[in-house]
């Protein structure tokens, strides 16, 4: 698709900025990210193919401003929840109860 | 199939390779000059926007891997060869890009025709 | 009177990965002890002193150097290195002549194995929107720079092949050994970003 992710040659996307000596991840939250990929790519059965297209299907302007692993996190729900492993309510309903718990 | 502990270093270790051991006639040859289809679809493909249209030598012949534009949408592999195409940085960008810089692109059979 | 401390707000996603995670394993999908395995492996395990290992082979045994440009999978996996997104490698020489650049403009594909998990620039907009058309400004940017002379190869990971550059051994360095050559080898310079230098900065 002639998506937003196809960013070859595009203007006006600002310096690179890189990080010295970055840590490998840069939150608790995305260590979590990063482990539940090969378990869900082993029982779940999906491609890496569409994997990366649950990621270019993600809002052009959210893309841009959302950070990698929450590209991925996207792709898990997206994959997951289209093979009804998971479903969105399942999801929504314990976001719900996990905030209520933080407060 | 669960991940455990036990699988973790073998599957690091071996990965998942996306090539298929499978003859497929390959439709280019290294030398050969190719123009890179018009080819805009709607769903997933790995041919980046910048190339279309372009004109480009193969550099080399990969061998044949699963096609990322059918395998993401569950159609089969439809393995077919995958090359490292070469293009001048003036024919990608134009005439005020550099005349000596060039840029080497994996593209698979069914992106190129014959040019 | 000192402030009490307010942690700060778990993050959207923060929470949504804990949401997640829990479901899957309350359905038994996932172990949690293997998971934890894979970010053992990936923040401490497999980095860049890998890559660094085989260019400084290359550099000092021609033999191999050959037989890199010839199979790289085949010759880094001698190093016991192969893998999740590595299972298909190349490996492009830096020369006098030539410079290579890596890069994935559409997404973020990166030689694991010998490299570890990229850094936050390389998988960002600009980076991947500048390599392919700009790669001089991009190195510029990262304070390198090139003689007009030279080509520069710019190589975008859009297939299943990964690509570790070989950079130039940096003069002045004849009297090292091969573990003192691999220690200036650096991340950026495998990428295509820097050069090596023959001191370790």
């Amino acid at each position: 698709m002639n998506g937003i992710h196809d960013l070859g040659g595009m203007h006006g996307l600002g310096p690179i900025s890189p990080e010295k000596n970055e840590p490998v991840f840069h939150e608790e939250w995305e260590k979590r990210a990063f482990r539940l990929f090969a378990s869900t790519f082993v029982f779940a059965g999906y491609t890496i193919d569409e994997f990366r297209h649950a990621i270019e299907k993600l809002e052009p302007a959210h893309y841009l401003e959302s950070s990698y692993y929450e590209h991925w996190l996207h792709a898990f729900e997206e994959t997951l929840s289209k093979r009804g492993i998971v479903t969105r309510e399942e999801l929504d309903a314990r976001v719900a109860k996990l905030k209520k718990e933080d407060h | 199939m669960l991940l455990t502990p036990e699988i973790v270093p073998g599957l690091v270790a071996t990965g998942a390779s996306a090539r298929v051991d499978q003859q497929v006639k390959p439709s280019f040859s290294v030398g050969d000059k190719i123009r890179v289809r018009n080819y805009n679809p709607a769903t997933h493909t790995r041919l980046p926007g910048y190339l279309r249209g372009k004109l480009g030598v193969v550099e080399a012949d990969y061998g044949v891997f699963a096609f990322p534009d059918t395998h993401a949408h569950g159609l089969g592999e439809k393995p077919q060869h995958c090359y490292s195409v070469k293009f001048t940085a003036v024919e990608v960008w134009g005439e005020t890009a550099s005349t000596r810089d060039t840029l080497r692109v994996d593209l698979f059979d069914d992106y190129m025709v014959p040019e | 009177m000192p402030k009490p401390h307010i942690a700060a707000p778990e993050s959207d996603a923060a929470i949504r990965v804990r949401a997640l995670e829990s479901i899957l394993a309350e359905k038994g999908l996932i172990d949690p002890k293997a998971i934890d395995a894979l970010v053992d492996t990936y923040e401490n395990k497999v980095g860049p002193r890998n890559g660094a290992k085989v260019v400084a082979r290359a550099w000092v045994d021609p033999a191999y150097k050959e037989r890199l440009l010839k199979d790289a999978t085949a010759a880094i996996k001698e190093f016991g290195f192969s893998g999740l997104q590595g299972e298909d490698m190349v490996v492009v020489e830096n020369t006098p002549e030539v410079h290579n650049l890596v890069v994935c403009t559409l997404c973020s594909c990166y030689p694991w194995p010998t490299l570890g998990l990229p850094p936050v620039w390389y998988k960002a907009a600009p980076y991947r929107a500048r390599a392919m058309s700009d790669p001089r400004g991009v190195l510029q940017e990262f304070g390198t720079e090139l003689d007009e002379k030279v080509e520069v190869r710019t190589w975008d990971t859009t297939a299943e092949l990964r690509y570790l550059v070989l950079p130039e051994r940096p003069a002045g360095t004849e009297k090292l050994s091969e573990d003192e050559l691999a220690a200036l080898v650096t991340r950026d310079s495998m990428i295509g970003v820097a050069k090596v230098n023959s001191s370790a900065a």
